[in-house]
């Protein structure tokens, strides 16, 4: 026991001396604490983006998941390589317009490619309720792992206090950078700890080959979609790949990651990166089978992967894979409330409360925001229930919808402020009613973001066709801004660009 | 020019939509069955992993050519070679 409290105690003083040493680079500007000066390099940016789209929900929940569900947690293989293709074609355009224009949000991108303040409001809106449910997964599953890993000698609530208590000291004194440095070990320890609990759990039935034997005639329903409940078929296996990997990349905490990173061609390796880090998920397949056969019928599957390390591994094991499952939570917890304190930084205070606010009085407000964001998350991870992949998925099915907009705004011309506004309207409305409307079951078994990003599109694009925009010079501005991303990166197509430009202006 | 581009971008986003198509369309259902086994793992997983380890790779060999682009990190390449 003694053993265990001490790795967590190493666990939460190491991000702490991290911080404070890469506090020592800070240069006390906005750009800095949010972005790191738009100067992170390869290394950081690879395991902080990496660490940041692992979460609780991806440690604990894909056990959980295919503990109770069978099979359909597959589908993360897909959505890994989803985010890595999102990250390159989406993310580099976002990354170039970033850099140019100085954005910092995705309000920042959205309200000046469409001109609209009302839109970069709602975006903001969209941005901060659907991260703080996320966030309170993380919370949850953290706390869960330290107060196992502790022996109950930690209470949940001391440990979601303790958890949340290290993020905000170091975040604020380090910001992007503290976190991006720290979650270079969390990555790490995250991938290792996911694999190797999956193959020491598994030899206890005696390896992998022998698992799928006994689950073979045990539960063969396991091994196949709908699962054993019934419930988890096709359709859920398309709306996970679908609004895990675009809820989760147009989270605001992935969006800083776009704005900071310092040379475009490391997008183009990114989606490799992320897709061979997907194989970690074969641990998670070997823990949550391996909990069929040796741990039926826990009450809470969110904790089959602590309670059978507890039962089935040496202790001092068990508790440094813990470490990594709440590596997992806190590395996605600090990132996103940096994050979202960005957003009330520079969407709210920054534009509408104080325009002239100094750099220190910006990055002050932002270290702020950290508190309270810090508190409304405990709050909410000591008073609202829930499985972690169900809380995280219907958080992800709200910001999901922002990629509308956000595809609109790196490649369409035609996209119309009034067409993104009651596009996102429309899909999140879906997304509520569907999610919380009484008495109402999902056309086709489709996720409610999918049916929010259908109509959501649906509205887009029939409005953008629809109506016409009258402020050409902010239309151009990001035209040319198009043309001189595919000079730069893709030159061999200036020529269609050019030609097709005027054409469709001639159109118009 | 233009054919090299074509060629070697149309393979690069034609394998990827193959392998998405292969995980993720209703032929998935076509896999979803613990027979036959390959090396003791059921064949829906290993369908999985077979198609996960094909657009992995894919995603390397496009960024060892800049995904199909004729340029190498931002700067043009001005091989003749390329340009024929």
């Amino acid at each position: 026991m003694t053993g265990s409290i001490l790795i967590i105690a190493a666990f939460m003083i190491i991000p702490l001396i991290v911080g404070l040493v890469s506090a020592r680079q800070s240069q006390g500007t906005s750009e800095d604490f949010f972005v790191q000066g738009r100067a992170m390099g390869s290394v950081a940016v690879f395991f902080t983006v990496a660490a940041t789209w692992w979460s609780a929900f991806a440690f604990l929940g894909s056990n959980a998941t295919f503990y109770t569900s069978g099979p359909v947690y597959l589908t993360a293989l897909a959505w890994n390589l989803l985010f890595g293709f999102m990250y390159y074609w989406i993310g580099k355009r976002v990354w170039f317009l970033g850099k140019r224009f100085n954005y910092l949000t995705p309000s920042d991108l959205m309200g000046d490619f469409y001109n609209s303040e009302a839109l970069r409001i709602l975006v903001a809106v969209i941005t901060l309720v659907f991260t703080i449910p996320y966030l309170q997964i993380q919370l949850t599953g953290g706390a869960y792992l330290i107060e196992v890993a502790s022996g109950g000698v930690i209470p949940f609530w001391l440990a979601a206090l303790l958890f949340y208590f290290i993020i905000i000291v170091y975040v604020w004194v380090g910001g992007i950078r503290a976190i991006a440095w720290t979650d270079v070990i969390y990555g790490a320890l995250l991938f290792f700890g996911m694999m190797y609990a999956g193959y020491y759990i598994s030899n206890q039935v005696g390896g992998p080959t022998a698992l799928f034997a006994q689950l073979a005639s045990s539960s063969p329903a396991h091994l196949t979609m709908p699962g054993p409940n019934g419930n988890m078929g096709y359709s859920m296996w398309f709306s996970l790949f679908m609004i895990v990997a675009i809820g989760a990349f147009m989270g605001p905490q992935i969006w800083l990651r776009m704005y900071s990173v310092k040379s475009g061609r490391l997008f183009n390796l990114m989606p490799f990166l992320l897709g061979l880090a997907a194989f970690a998920y074969v641990g998670s397949v070997l823990t949550g089978y391996s909990g069929v056969l040796l741990e039926p019928g826990l009450e809470n599957p969110d904790q089959v992967l602590p309670v059978m390390l507890m039962n089935y591994a040496p202790y001092l094991l068990a508790s440094l894979i813990m470490a990594a499952g709440a590596a997992a939570a806190m590395s996605t917890a600090n990132s996103q409330i940096h994050a979202v304190s960005t957003v009330v930084t520079m969407d709210i205070y920054q534009r509408y409360v104080n325009r002239h606010a100094s750099q220190s009085r910006i990055v002050f407000i932002g270290r702020l925001s950290l508190v309270g964001f810090s508190l409304a998350a405990y709050i909410m991870a000591l008073t609202v229930p829930g499985l972690l992949v169900t809380i995280g998925i219907a958080a992800l099915a709200g910001t999901a919808q922002l990629i509308v907009p956000t595809i609109g705004a790196i490649t369409w011309r035609r996209a119309h402020p009034m067409a993104a506004f009651w596009g996102l309207i429309g899909g999140i409305a879906c997304v509520l009613w569907l999610t919380y409307g009484a008495s109402v079951s999902n056309p086709l078994g489709l996720h409610a973001g999918i049916w929010g990003l259908i109509i959501n599109s649906g509205l887009f694009v029939v409005l953008s066709l629809a109506l016409e925009r009258r402020d050409s010079d902010v239309v151009e501005r990001f035209a040319k801004a198009r043309q001189d991303y595919v000079a730069e990166y893709h030159p061999e197509q200036c020529d269609d660009e050019q030609t097709a430009t005027p054409q469709t202006a001639q159109a118009r | 020019m233009r054919k090299t581009f074509t060629t070697r971008k149309l393979a690069i986003y034609g394998g990827m939509l193959l392998g998405f198509i292969m995980l993720e369309s209703p032929l998935v259902m076509v896999a979803n069955h613990v027979e036959p086994m390959v090396m003791g793992v059921p064949f829906l997983f290993v369908w999985n992993l077979g198609w996960w380890a094909f657009l992995t790779i894919l995603f390397l060999i496009a960024y060892l050519t800049n995904w199909g682009s004729t340029t190498r990190g931002g700067m043009a390449v001005s091989s003749p070679k390329r340009d024929d």
